[in-house]
């Protein structure tokens, strides 16, 4: 049991960070908004999440403007999605011992 | 909860929500169907405007927009083809919301906006394409055009929508490429393209995905 929980990841646990890296792991990058419609979840929530996820080096941060707007878009780095897969497999795994 | 349940539940979260955000899952068989069949009754109508002009055998290698052909047949044929284009837009709008509603997704979605740029910048260009070489291509490059660049539009918005999508754009680009080869069939290659085609693929969808 110690060695299957080895690859699950606890920055993972939440709900809401899990949604966050399902989305960027299959779209190439996406705008805070967009996530936010998407994940269907409050502004602060989400910017928590990303904050912590940013600082576990799973995700980078892109600030830019358009029409003089800020616009800040996300990216998953080569360590999230890493750490993405090796998770989803540590969950597969749990379910297959069963 | 206990815990194992909690981890198939995390996986199911995890496929559901990689899906909805990278595909646009409403698209509706039900309007593929519908535009096919506009489609095939703006074909016969272009037929019988065609039929009626001096010279009709051989439309085909005039322009379109040509001084023979008159100004009264090219608005007619021009509004025919708007008809269609319209009629089958809504219903591409009015089958995918409700397709939205009845399996509770919203159809105005991130991704939405992302499959609509990548249709509709090939569709413009090809719109703007034929439009402005009107007067100067024989009818049947028209008619290529309009099923070539459609069929680059559907490929380039394929990858926001279910995959079998990619598909009807290569089929609607050979198509095109064929009305090239043989023109003097070009108003049933183009009832073909657009008629039959989305009929096919319309009822294929809708049993597939139910809806």
């Amino acid at each position: 049991m110690k060695r299957m929980l080895e690859n699950f990841n606890k920055a993972f646990e939440s709900r809401v960070r899990l949604g966050i890296m399902s989305v960027l792991a299959v779209n190439t990058s996406m705008d805070f908004i967009s996530l936010r419609e998407t994940l269907e979840v409050t502004d602060g929530n989400l910017a928590s999440h990303l904050r912590a996820l940013e600082e576990a080096g799973y995700i980078s941060m892109e600030k830019s403007f358009i029409n003089r707007k800020p616009n800040t878009k996300y990216n998953i780095t080569e360590e999230g999605m890493d750490s993405f897969r090796r998770h989803i497999k540590a969950l597969e795994d749990l379910i297959n011992k069963q | 909860m206990n815990q194992p349940d909690q981890h198939l539940e995390d996986i199911k979260v995890i496929k559901k929500i990689m899906e909805e955000s990278s595909r646009f899952l409403s698209l509706s068989g039900l309007s593929g169907i519908i535009a096919g069949l506009l489609a095939l009754a703006g074909a016969v109508v272009a037929n019988l405007i065609i039929s009626g002009t001096p010279g009709a055998e051989e439309w085909y290698s005039r322009p379109f927009a040509d001084e023979a052909t008159g100004t009264r047949t090219i608005l007619l044929l021009l509004t025919d083809m708007a008809v269609v284009l319209v009629l089958s837009l809504a219903a591409a709008v009015i089958f995918s919301s409700r397709k939205a509603r009845q399996t509770g997704r919203s159809a105005w979605t991130p991704v939405t906006r992302r499959m609509l740029t990548s249709l509709l910048l090939p569709l413009i260009t090809g719109g703007l394409f034929t439009l402005m070489t009107l007067s100067r291509v024989p009818a049947n490059v028209t008619v290529a055009s309009t099923l070539i660049f459609y069929g680059l539009a559907v490929i380039s918005a394929g990858k926001f929508t279910f995959g079998e999508i990619h598909w009807l754009g290569v089929l609607e680009v050979v198509t095109g490429l064929i009305c090239l080869l043989l023109p003097r069939w070009s108003v049933f290659i183009w009832a073909f393209g657009f008629g039959i085609i989305h009929i096919g693929y319309g009822l294929f969808m809708h049993l597939r995905y139910k809806g």
